[in-house]
């Protein structure tokens, strides 16, 4: 259904090809999940499928790329609209009209099927993702997962034999994601839709994907097989398979199921190790205590009497679905907004009283969205603009980012960087302050593991020298790497408030996959796991 | 009538238009006021819950305006005709490289009252076109767009979709600058929100661009070569005829015919060039608007405004009330019966369909 | 980073020839439609039988000879790059007329439309410059029968923002700002223009009289422009200049950078491979 042929692709300016060779094939009917880190050229290839690579982005094509028998050098991507649908990250910036049923009707339109044709579609779309009870809604009003489904339904409409899908659950919450994925799974099993679907988050897709293509970058060939063979040797890999490839099970495991058919013999092993405690950390007096917050969001209470106390040294995940007041309680503590009844201090002082260079002293919001914090046109102009800001000594802020992000060009445009290193500029501009306080608010979106990997490190660095962290996500993994404690919120309440591995060990959808596979068991991640079958065999080495 | 459902935004158009045209006749106060009246009360009745449904309370403050502004003019350069004096301002005369206007001087009754009714003409306007924005939706507008105009109609979809999103945009993007120790406040503040914004908004437009082009925008079927050629030489034939009207307009020396057929046969042209431009798009539409009864009576309801005008001048009432001497003005009853039959549609166009409830998050699906 | 890409111009909605002869048609159209009050030849009673049906005629022309320059100007030039982006500069110079309050004199409309007409293109600047009122128009609750007039003076100070002459640098932002300063204060006069027979009838020293020479009714406009609107447009084309100055070089800046992310300029090609295994 998909063929490449010897593709190379160069983009325009570019000193070296994107893509270097690529030849595959991915059969019709199947899903195909496509990995790889960041910068290595997964949207690229994507993106080559229905043409839009080179004729959208303009630069040179080599080899052919094939769907459907029909060479994308020989048609436009519109002329492929019947035949490849393409969704990306962000639904809302695809949106062409305001309403479900005329968004999903208007890839008929332009296809100039007939009115009764395009009646039938439309209603056949609304049930097959489970849209029909919003079809008279207007696009604004619906949630990340449902605005996802009608982004998927709009391309399908138009009767696609290949669904071509670019992270598509990267801003939604478990829930929201289980929903498209299912979504998907439906389309492959039942339509016999070709699908291929590029994911960071490999833990959620893996276990539905039929073959998995691994694009290590660099100039070096694609791998395209089977995903127990591939995952096998991939440098990204979700925690079931790393578990997998410690313990060495075969065959590999790639869902919470599989693995656990293979994993009584490791919990018996391990039933008499104590999991490590964490580090222990300096842990400190209280800096941030909140009493009884209330806020609300014009008629829509967000917050109500929250009552929170995080002390210096702490890493703090806060954990809940979309809507639950997590951004509001953020927003809270740095001053973006005032309470309408209970306090919040920070550092003892109320953090909505204070001037903006006060509390860039106190704490510091890395906001869901890294864009809004950059302004200038190049990273150095923006190291610059926050010494300037904060008062620091020229080349603080630069030396903050070096430690976090390496190898950032100075004159790059902060909106060419990838979301990690994106994401390292803005930490570091909040950081190089040294506020006893830092905030994130769903810092992992579009994170790549290694990219992850780099952010836990900086966060228990700057844990370890006395920060207080507060991160709010939905990544449970990356929760049970750094998190000490979890906030659980839910309507506005704490529901949860614990020791990291008491509140999510147990629970269905906070826990990461290694509790899972372990429980009842309470490990948390494969390092844990790691360090303490290293322990066993070698009884004096402490973890 | 039972059923809910949008209306074809050409009829409230039509209807708009006719009771503007009906306004434009006449300075009769009552009469205007009862046209705003009428206006305000089908908008009222029959406007859906969306956010731009609620702009004519704005149009009637823009229309205020315009009449204290037509006021204070009258009072500071209006024409000096003897009548009741109300007060008198000095009389100052400006140079002449100001061309010797003079400002001030005595204000009449007579003269404020002409004013009145002059801006009250154009607020009245101003009402019936807002009353048309506030009963459509500018999507629906859109999509009743000739087909010859698709693009230029997409782009402003995208702009309707947009606008709200840029100013939620600009809001964040001011909080993010409290988080670098940048103040928050003032001028300053917004003005630095713009440029994130902005490059925002262009990065958003490149997705949307190859969201659009992947779904098959800008497909063109055949182009059959004779209607193209029929498009191009009806432009044509609607620009000489343009440029004859207009030079018959201005020469009076010109033959009648130059005037008012030849303009009115070029709006002919140009209509007849878009209509058949539309042919060469093979786009088709998605559940257009019917044009069923309701329609109808709305439409005929606008026409009827100015055609109980027109009667009203045929019969010899005044539609123009006499200033000087000052009188209270007499209502032409044709004029009345005919604002009054473009109350209709309050009653019978149908009632827009109502938002669901958006607080309520779907259950989730298996 | 910043390249020597596109040191030619960008035409974001490309010109046929046909569309030329469409614009210089439209341009001295316009130039009657906004002027007839100080063209026509007074000769009495004649001529004031038709003055009042003038506005009239010109209101409904007008729109009608837009939408078939857009017809004309879509007419396979406009893709989809080019109508998002039109999309969303129209938007966001909308929600920058928001907070002036649709004040007539103010518009900082022209903001954008400056800076996106020099480097998208001639085309593209008409095209934006209607759009933009048209959108803010709705989207205020501005609608009246001046609309038309407003996008189509809009539209050419978009369309000769493209025309400018190539420069970079310091004196380009210069160059702009000039160009910014004399277009607000010609769609002031234009619009003023428009407004002049309708606001200012009657007899005073300052209104249209049909029946009155070309010179003197023009003598009567210069009193109705200096009275009423220069009051506003000095201050607008100042605050123009100045935004421009202040603000032009980071604009420019950016369109041109998404100017190159949307590859207006970028060569596409592709190139075969014998490949062994067919």
């Amino acid at each position: 259904m998909i063929r490449f042929e010897h593709v190379t692709v160069t983009y325009p300016d570019a000193p070296a090809p994107i893509l270097v060779d690529v030849n595959f094939e991915v059969p019709e009917g199947e899903l195909c999940l496509v990995v790889g880190v960041t910068g290595s050229g997964k949207s690229t290839l994507l993106r080559a499928v229905n043409g839009l690579v080179p004729r959208f982005t303009g630069g040179v094509m080599q080899g052919s790329v094939i769907v459907d028998g029909r060479r994308t050098s020989e048609v436009s991507p519109r002329e492929l609209a019947d035949v490849v649908g393409l969704v990306g990250q962000d639904p809302a910036a695809s949106f062409v009209t305001d309403y479900v049923e005329d968004e999903l009707a208007y890839a008929m339109e332009n296809l100039g099927i007939a009115p009764d044709i395009m009646r039938r579609r439309v209603e056949d779309i609304l049930d097959l993702l489970g849209l029909h009870e919003l079809r008279n809604r207007p696009l604004a009003s619906l949630s990340g997962g449902q605005q996802q489904r009608v982004a998927i339904g709009s391309v399908l409409t138009a009767g696609p034999r290949v669904l071509v899908l670019d992270e598509p659950t990267s801003a939604l919450d478990p829930a929201a994601a289980e929903e498209v994925l299912a979504a998907l799974t439906r389309l492959v099993h039942d339509l016999g839709t070709t699908v291929l679907i590029a994911e960071h988050r490999l833990e959620r897709v893996v276990q539905y994907a039929d073959r998995v293509m691994l694009i290590p970058g660099g100039g070096q060939p694609v791998v395209i097989g089977l995903p127990a063979e591939v995952l096998r040797t991939s440098v990204v890999a979700p925690p079931v398979v790393e578990l997998g490839r410690l313990a060495g099970w075969s065959p590999l495991p790639l869902s919470v199921r599989e693995a656990r058919r293979s994993a009584s013999e490791l919990r018996e092993r391990l039933s008499s190790v104590v999991p490590p405690v964490r580090v222990p950390r300096n842990i400190g007096e209280i800096v941030v205590v909140t009493e009884n917050l209330q806020a609300s969001y014009g008629p829509i209470t967000a917050l109500r009497g929250v009552n929170l106390e995080i002390r210096s040294g702490e890493i703090v995940a806060v954990m809940g679905r979309n809507g639950a007041g997590k951004s509001t309680l953020l927003n809270h503590l740095v001053g973006l907004r005032a309470p309408i009844g209970g306090s919040v201090r920070v550092m003892g002082r109320e953090p909505h009283r204070l001037s903006a260079r006060d509390i860039v002293r106190a704490a510091g919001l890395v906001p869901q969205d890294c864009g809004v914090l950059l302004y200038h046109d190049t990273v150095a102009a923006e190291c610059r603009a926050a010494d300037r800001d904060t008062d620091l000594a020229p080349g603080s802020t630069r030396a903050v980012l070096d430690r976090i992000v390496p190898e950032i060009e100075a004159r790059t445009h902060p909106r060419d960087l990838s979301e990690g290193q994106r994401l390292g500029l803005a930490l570091a501009i909040i950081l190089a302050s040294e506020p006893p306080v830092v905030l994130l608010d769903e810092p992992t979106r579009g994170l790549d593991y290694l990219a992850k990997q780099r952010l836990i490190h900086v966060l228990t660095t700057f844990a370890n020298a006395g920060t207080a962290v507060v991160i709010a996500t939905h990544d449970v993994e990356v929760v049970a790497a750094v998190a000490d404690r979890v906030v659980v919120m839910a309507e506005g309440e704490i529901v949860a408030d614990g020791p990291a591995r008491e509140v999510v060990s147990h629970s269905p959808v906070f826990a990461p996959q290694v509790a899972k596979v372990m429980a009842p068991e309470p490990w948390l991640t494969v390092s844990e796991v790691k360090a303490a079958l290293g322990a066993l065999e070698s009884p004096g080495a402490i973890a | 009538m039972s059923e809910r459902r949008l209306v074809h935004p050409g009829a409230w158009w039509v209807w708009a238009i006719g009771l503007a045209a009906g306004a434009l006749r006449t300075t009769n106060p009552f009469l205007l006021c009862l046209i705003v009246a009428v206006a305000g009360w089908v908008v009222v009745s029959r406007r859906s819950d969306a956010p731009w449904a609620r702009s004519f309370a704005s149009c009637l403050r823009l229309g205020l305006i315009v009449i204290i502004i037509r006021m204070v003019f009258q009072v500071f350069f209006g024409a000096r005709i003897p009548g009741t004096i109300v007060f008198s301002l000095p009389e100052v005369t400006l140079p002449s490289w100001a061309a010797g206007v003079s400002i001030g001087g005595t204000v009449t009754t007579e003269s404020l009252v002409a004013a009145f009714y002059q801006g009250l003409r154009l607020a009245t306007v101003v009402a019936c076109f807002g009353a048309a924005t506030s009963l459509c939706s500018p999507y629906r507008m859109l999509r009743a767009l000739p087909s010859a105009l698709y693009e230029a109609g997409v782009a402003m979809t995208v702009a309707f979709s947009f606008a709200p999103q840029a100013i939620v945009s600009a809001r964040q993007v001011r909080d993010a600058r409290r988080l670098r120790g940048r103040s928050d406040r003032g001028i300053r503040a917004w003005s630095g929100a713009a440029m994130p914004v902005l490059e925002g908004a262009l990065e958003r437009s490149v997705a949307l661009a190859a969201s659009m082009d992947s779904r098959g925008y800008g497909r063109r079927g055949d182009v059959s070569v004779p209607l193209r050629r029929l498009g191009s030489v009806l432009t044509l034939l609607g620009l000489v005829l343009v440029m004859i009207g207009s030079y018959g307009l201005l020469d009076p020396g010109a033959p009648v015919l130059f005037r008012l057929p030849a303009m009115v046969l070029a709006v002919l042209a140009f209509v007849a060039a878009l209509l058949v431009g539309g042919r060469l798009n093979h786009r088709t539409r998605y559940r257009p608007d019917p044009w069923a009864f309701p329609e109808w009576v709305i439409t005929l309801s606008g026409v009827a405004a100015v055609i109980g005008s027109v009667i009203s001048a045929r019969n010899g009432d005044l539609l123009d009330p006499s200033v000087y001497p000052l009188e209270f003005p007499a209502i032409p009853l044709a004029a009345l019966a005919g604002v009054l039959l473009a109350s209709l549609p309050a009653w019978v166009a149908p009632l827009p369909p109502t938002a669901l409830s958006t607080s309520q998050p779907l259950a989730v699906a298996a | 980073m910043t390249t020597a890409v596109s040191r030619s111009r960008v035409d974001a909605v490309r010109l046929t020839p046909r569309s030329w002869v469409l614009l210089a048609a439209a341009f001295v159209l316009g130039i009657v439609a906004f002027g007839w009050p100080l063209l026509g030849q007074a000769s009495g009673s004649v001529n004031l039988a038709h003055s009042s049906d003038a506005p009239w005629i010109f209101i409904v022309l007008v729109p009608l000879l837009l939408g078939v320059i857009m017809a004309e100007l879509s007419e396979g030039a406009l893709d989809a790059k080019s109508v998002a982006l039109l999309g969303v500069l129209a938007a966001c110079g909308a929600a920058l007329r928001l907070p002036s309050g649709g004040v007539a004199g103010f518009e900082p409309v022209f903001f954008l439309l400056v800076p996106a007409g020099r480097v998208f293109g001639r085309g593209f600047g008409f095209v934006l410059g209607a759009l933009t009122l048209f959108v803010s128009a709705l989207l205020t609750g501005g609608v009246g029968p001046w609309l038309p007039f407003q996008m189509f003076a809009a539209a050419w100070i978009g369309f000769f923002a493209g025309c400018l002459p190539p420069m970079r640098g310091r004196s380009e932002v210069v160059l702009l700002a000039a160009y910014g300063t004399v277009s607000a204060l010609a769609y002031g006069l234009a619009m003023n223009l428009w407004f002049w027979p309708f606001v200012a009838n009657g007899e005073s020293s300052i209104s249209y009289d049909p029946a009155a020479s070309t010179l003197q009714n023009l003598r009567h406009f210069w009193g109705f422009h200096l009275t009423t609107s220069l009051g506003f447009d000095l201050p607008r084309a100042a605050f123009m200049a100045a935004f421009l100055l202040i603000a032009g070089r980071p604009l420019l800046g950016a369109f041109r950078r998404v100017a190159r992310r949307a590859a207006f300029l970028a060569p596409v090609s592709f190139e075969e491979i014998e490949s062994s295994s067919s």
